[in-house]
């Protein structure tokens, strides 16, 4: 459990932006520093949460990871090997040992595949099992480990035939036929009806332990994260925040990002119907484009004095042993 | 506490080639004045079918086949459409659609949208509707210099604010609000759900609040309608469905079990198992028998009727009744 | 009942739902099947799809549907038509026209009284032939098989009892040979000419030039004043009475019978090298298919893969890609087809791949922008993720998608290329060992066909290309309103 198996360090993403003409003048360039210096470490066999609102660079994160994108700066080290800058061959091999899966399980499968080819295509994109007959029989397997049985039934079904559930077990088949180390799952259950995103959430777990296979989930739903995650890391604006266990996060929440998060979720009990929520945050979130100098929630924090704009950016302290934040007054405020 | 709509019956069928699908099938149920109803249940249950049946706008190929809705005293379902447009939909209740803050339009600053949208309805000069607008915008928490800017230029809440003004200021008396929170970020719909009870108080206005989250709802609503399959599965106050005590329809249960919750560590959630039935062709007996866990033999073959086992709480479910 | 955990129903299976196994063939035809139900709804897509049936049943059946099977092929061979008449008009007009001309008619099996002799043989044969028609006709030429030294004469009987002389000459064949002999020329002409001066006033005797007289306008009239200048027919039974003196043992005569070259012929008449024009333009149907499809195919094709690999590489490439295909977009087709194939000469394969060089461009619009729609799809990204290569990306994910369009795409090219055939063609600069329309109206415009107003000759060539091109637009622009996604309205 202890085994390091992915270290980021200090990972940045920038998107250059279209210039105004004075900059192009003056040679300037303006940047949305989707993520901006992101490091965390994940452990083999565990389930990591990355946690935060839509553009917060969660997303860019996983694609980074992924290879989807290339990196700004920073390292990704991925079972010792840093995998920033790799060959096509060495990709090739990265990509089977990672994968992903998407929130959308209709939109991430080609609708004019039958789940046959579906679950296929990874064996035939990495050249994997002898023959048509044997690649069949690795995808009835996997459909068997998502608990679609019997898989012959489904084998030649659309992804429209299927319920949103079955989808995202076929989706998660698809990255399991591979025999991968790791998976990304950007919130494979937001799009799942309430219903049944207990029991993908259920089967995702079983076969993690089943086949020892390490997550990073991705969501913007800290109740299921709760559920889901070992640890978790908040991310704000392009950084996290705050990191600790799923409980340190959520019984003893630091980080004023976390805590604004944290009382606006809503929770199925009865006798809230007639409060006014109190949400300890203020403003609406800045654009990436223009982050804010010192803290970059300060415009947001409603404990913000001069020195949490004055000085220069927190980074992240060990406050408890696990639980790290990034704020200068996390003691004063508590 | 008066009651501001009575629906009764309620039927609306989809005519599609391989038949009638039947997406809101007879349903009866009332809203008091300034009291938010949610409604929830799964995606194809029909509760966005129910929000436009409630304003008489059905989307083809669906027809509202029967009941009666009783908005204030008068039947709309008697009155013409000419007359429904002049004087029941936006004047008296308004719909807040699933995914309307995407749909406002990106060439017009919102003041002109928002103009366009009043001397439609009413024959307004520019000044007086001005000042209405100004007036809603303060009430959903905006600043006037949102006027003048485009939809691109606003934030996901902002538009969404935007469009809950643009729902109130014909001064309705029932808004239904479908699944206004669900793009949102946690804090923003905070945020959101903060304003609609600040409205319910501030306007005396009535809500129907229709989402799939019963973790929301929770927080909103004074009464839930839970639906399933085009039909009411269980009606009854915010105490009476997420109280500890009582009983509750299966499928309340099955819903609740499945929703996370944060500030309690769970070690497994339930699921419901199975998928909704096609309306097409519903099973017979209780809709939920397939895939409830409590099901028993008269269940497959009788359908339960919604019956009243406590005061204000309806339950559509054999095992509930006391024999 | 209180709330207690409920226990979860483990033997609950996903699949029980729906048990049916389509196969893949089935789902086409399902979709096909819905494809159907839109595309009959479309009045003139209907009306296209017809078309197009006929069309080729007619290419199926041409053996059948022509009286010159090998048209085809020895289009340009004169000896294949020289039993036609010369610039006859289509049969049909006799029912609508006040004037009936005579109809093209072969005379056999004539009654035939053999003589032999010590050193040569005399075989007299008579043909009857009854002429009921206003407009006598053009011709007569005998036909048969002779062999060796024969001396022939053949001599007209009209009803009126007057007898014209039309032939006289001997002939020397060493083999047996088909022999072709027109019973006409100068040689009849001066015969007419003769024949009319006995009957006509002095004054029209002089007004005539013998050799301008049209000499069967004589033979087949009525001997009265005013036969020269102004000659009316006289129906009857006339006989054609055929002697021939075969000298030698070896020398014969087999199977004689006489062409009577009509007014009119079969369905659309001939042109001025006796061309059946029918037959031309039903032969003309595969090959403006073959041009119109073939030159269709390969540049959607090429367009289809050429855009999608625009939108999929995006960027400096796609920019590229966009300026060289503007490049083509923007070059005069037509000048400079016409220029190239006044240069080349082209074969019909030639002349394809010339406009396949500049039709490919038709699609790429609106493929780069769907393939940059498909390009953003997350299962795009999944394949990227999975490590796809970019050729299976393009060709797995996003060409697939885009097939239905490139079909509507490709019945829109169709008529575009069969026009501009037609065109060149037209011109003069057409392949020359295929008949095509193009060609028909080409040899038309030489022969002057519009100044004599030969319209059988022009008008059905042009109104099959018409129709042709007809025909696949109707079906194009119906998968169009069907298929784009710019068209339909979701």
């Amino acid at each position: 459990m202890s085994e390091v198996i992915l270290e980021v360090k200090d990972l940045k993403k920038w998107f250059p932006v279209r210039r105004r003409i004075s900059q192009l003048f003056k040679g300037e360039k303006s940047w949305v520093r989707a993520v901006d210096g992101v490091s965390f470490s994940i452990k083999k066999g565990e389930i990591f949460g990355l946690i935060g609102e839509s553009g917060c660079g969660k997303t860019t994160t996983g694609k980074l990871l992924m290879k989807l994108l290339e990196s700004t700066a920073g390292q990704i080290i991925f079972q010792g090997e840093d995998v920033t800058n790799l060959t096509p061959e060495g990709i090739s091999r990265y990509k089977r040992e990672i994968q992903m899966i998407f929130q959308d399980p209709y939109a991430s499968m080609n609708p004019r595949f039958k789940i046959r080819d579906v679950l296929l295509e990874p064996l035939i994109i990495h050249k994997l099992g002898a023959g048509l007959e044997e690649r069949i029989s690795m995808a009835t397997e996997v459909l068997e480990e998502v608990k679609m049985t019997p898989p012959i039934e489904f084998l030649d079904r659309y992804p429209h035939m299927l319920s949103g559930g079955q989808r995202q077990r076929v989706a998660t088949a698809r990255t399991l036929i591979l025999s991968p180390t790791f998976i990304v799952a950007d919130e494979p259950v937001s799009m799942i009806d309430l219903s049944t995103r207990a029991e993908v959430l259920q089967m995702m777990k079983e076969v993690q332990q089943d086949l020892n296979l390490t997550y990073l989930y991705i969501t913007h739903d800290l109740s299921t994260a709760r559920y889901f995650t070992d640890r978790i890391a908040v991310m704000y604006l392009g950084k996290i925040v705050e990191m600790g266990s799923a409980d340190q996060i959520v019984d003893n929440t630091l980080h004023p990002y976390s805590r604004a998060l944290i009382a606006a979720v809503c929770e199925p009990v009865t006798g809230k119907v007639n409060l006014i929520k109190e949400v300890p945050i203020k403003g609406e979130i800045p654009s990436a484009a223009n982050i804010p100098a010192g803290c970059r929630f300060h415009p947001r924090c409603i404990f913000a004095k001069p020195e949490c704009w004055e000085l220069e950016e927190p980074g992240l302290e060990e406050a408890e042993p696990g639980h790290l934040v990034a704020c200068r007054r996390y003691q004063e405020i508590v | 506490m008066g009651r501001i709509l009575e629906v009764n019956n309620l039927k609306l069928y989809y005519y599609t080639a391989r038949g009638p699908v039947r997406g809101v099938d007879d349903i009866s149920f009332h809203l008091n004045k300034g009291e938010t109803l949610g409604v929830v249940g799964e995606s194809g249950c029909g509760k966005t079918t129910l929000g436009t049946a409630l304003l008489n706008m059905p989307s083809p190929p669906g027809r509202i086949v029967g009941g009666e809705i009783v908005l204030a005293g008068s039947d709309i379902l008697q009155l013409n459409e000419k007359q429904i447009r002049q004087q029941i939909r936006w004047e008296k209740i308004s719909m807040v659609f699933q995914g309307a803050m995407n749909c406002l339009t990106p060439v017009y600053t919102i003041e002109k949208q928002m103009l366009e949208t009043l001397q439609e309805h009413r024959e307004m000069d520019e000044a007086a509707a001005g000042e209405r607008i100004r007036k809603y915008i303060a009430y959903v928490g905006l600043s006037d210099d949102v006027l003048r800017r485009y939809p691109h230029e606003l934030s996901g809440g902002m538009k969404q604010r935007i469009v809950i003004a643009t729902a109130l200021f014909l001064e309705p008396e029932v808004v239904i609000c479908d699944e206004p929170t669900t793009a949102l970020d946690v804090v923003v719909q905070a945020q959101i759900i903060n304003l609609l009870k600040e409205l319910k108080e501030q306007l005396g206005l009535s809500f129907i609040f229709i989402t799939h989250d019963l973790a929301t709802e929770a927080e909103v609503a004074d009464r839930i309608l839970v639906m399933y399959a085009g039909k009411i599965a269980e009606i009854g106050t915010n105490q009476q469905i997420y109280g500890q005590e009582g009983q509750i329809h299966p499928y309340t249960r099955g819903l609740l079990g499945a929703t996370p919750r944060l500030r309690e560590k769970v070690a497994k959630l339930d699921f419901i198992p199975g998928t909704p039935p096609n309306l097409l062709h519903p099973p017979a007996g209780c809709r939920f028998h397939l895939r409830c866990p409590v099901v028993m033999e008269r269940c497959s073959v009788e359908e339960p009727p919604l019956k009243e086992i406590e005061a204000e709480h309806k339950i559509a479910c054999w095992r509930c009744f006391d024999e | 009942m209180n709330k207690e955990q409920i226990p979860v129903k483990r033997d609950y299976k996903p699949g029980k739902i729906a048990t049916a196994q389509p196969s893949r063939w089935r789902d086409l035809g399902v979709s096909l099947r819905g494809f159907w139900k839109e595309f009959s709804q479309i009045k003139y897509g209907v009306a296209g799809l017809i078309l197009l049936a006929i069309f080729f049943l007619m290419i199926v059946f041409e053996p059948w549907l022509i009286p010159f099977p090998e048209a085809s092929e020895r289009w340009r061979d004169i000896s294949y038509w020289d039993s036609n008449p010369r610039n006859a008009a289509p049969g049909w007009i006799n029912w609508f026209a006040r004037q009936k001309g005579a109809t093209h008619q072969y005379l056999r099996d004539p009654i035939l009284e053999v003589e032999e002799q010590a050193r040569f043989k005399v075989i007299k044969g008579t043909f009857s032939y009854d002429y009921r028609f206003d407009l006598p006709p053009t011709g007569l030429s005998l036909r048969g098989l002779g062999k060796g030294d024969l001396r022939l004469t053949v001599r007209l009987e009209r009803p009126d009892g007057q007898e014209i002389e039309l032939y006289k000459d001997s002939l020397r064949r060493r083999n047996e040979d088909e022999l072709k002999l027109p019973l006409g020329g100068l040689q009849a002409a001066s015969t007419a000419f003769e024949f009319g001066q006995s009957y006509d006033s002095a004054e029209n005797v002089k007004r005539v030039n013998r050799h301008m007289i049209r000499p069967y306008n004589i033979f087949f009239a009525r001997a009265q004043e005013g036969i020269l200048l102004k000659p009316e027919p006289l129906p009857g039974e006339y006989k054609i009475h055929l002697d021939v003196v075969a000298i030698g043992q070896d020398a014969y005569i087999k199977d004689p019978y006489l062409i009577v070259s009509g007014r009119v012929f079969g369905l659309l008449g001939t042109d001025n090298s006796r061309r059946d024009i029918w037959s031309g333009v039903v032969a003309g149907i595969k090959w403006a298919m073959f041009i119109g499809l073939l030159t269709a195919f390969i540049s959607v094709v090429i367009g289809v893969t050429y855009g999608v690999t625009s939108a999929y590489f995006g960027g400096w490439i796609d920019s590229m890609m966009m300026r060289i295909f503007e490049v083509f977009v923007s070059i005069p087709i037509l000048p400079v087809l016409i220029v190239l194939s006044a240069v080349f000469k082209p074969t019909i394969w030639l002349l394809i791949f010339m406009m396949t060089v500049f039709f490919w461009t038709g699609p790429v619009r609106t493929v780069r922008s769907i393939g940059m729609q498909i390009r953003e799809e997350t299962y795009i990204e999944a394949a990227y993720a999975l490590n796809a290569s970019h050729a299976r990306i393009i060709f797995k994910h996003m060409v697939p998608q885009l097939i239905p369009y490139a079909f509507a795409t490709m019945a829109l090219a169709v008529p575009r290329a069969i026009i501009f055939e037609a065109s060149i063609s037209l011109l003069g600069f057409g392949d020359a060992s295929i008949v095509t329309w193009g060609q028909i109206l080409h040899d038309a415009m030489n022969g002057g066909a519009i100044l004599q107003g030969l319209w059988w000759w022009v008008i059905p060539p042009g109104l099959t290309i018409a129709l042709m091109s007809m025909t696949f637009a109707f079906i194009g622009f119906s998968m169009d309103k069907i298929l784009n996604p710019k068209l339909k309205t979701r």
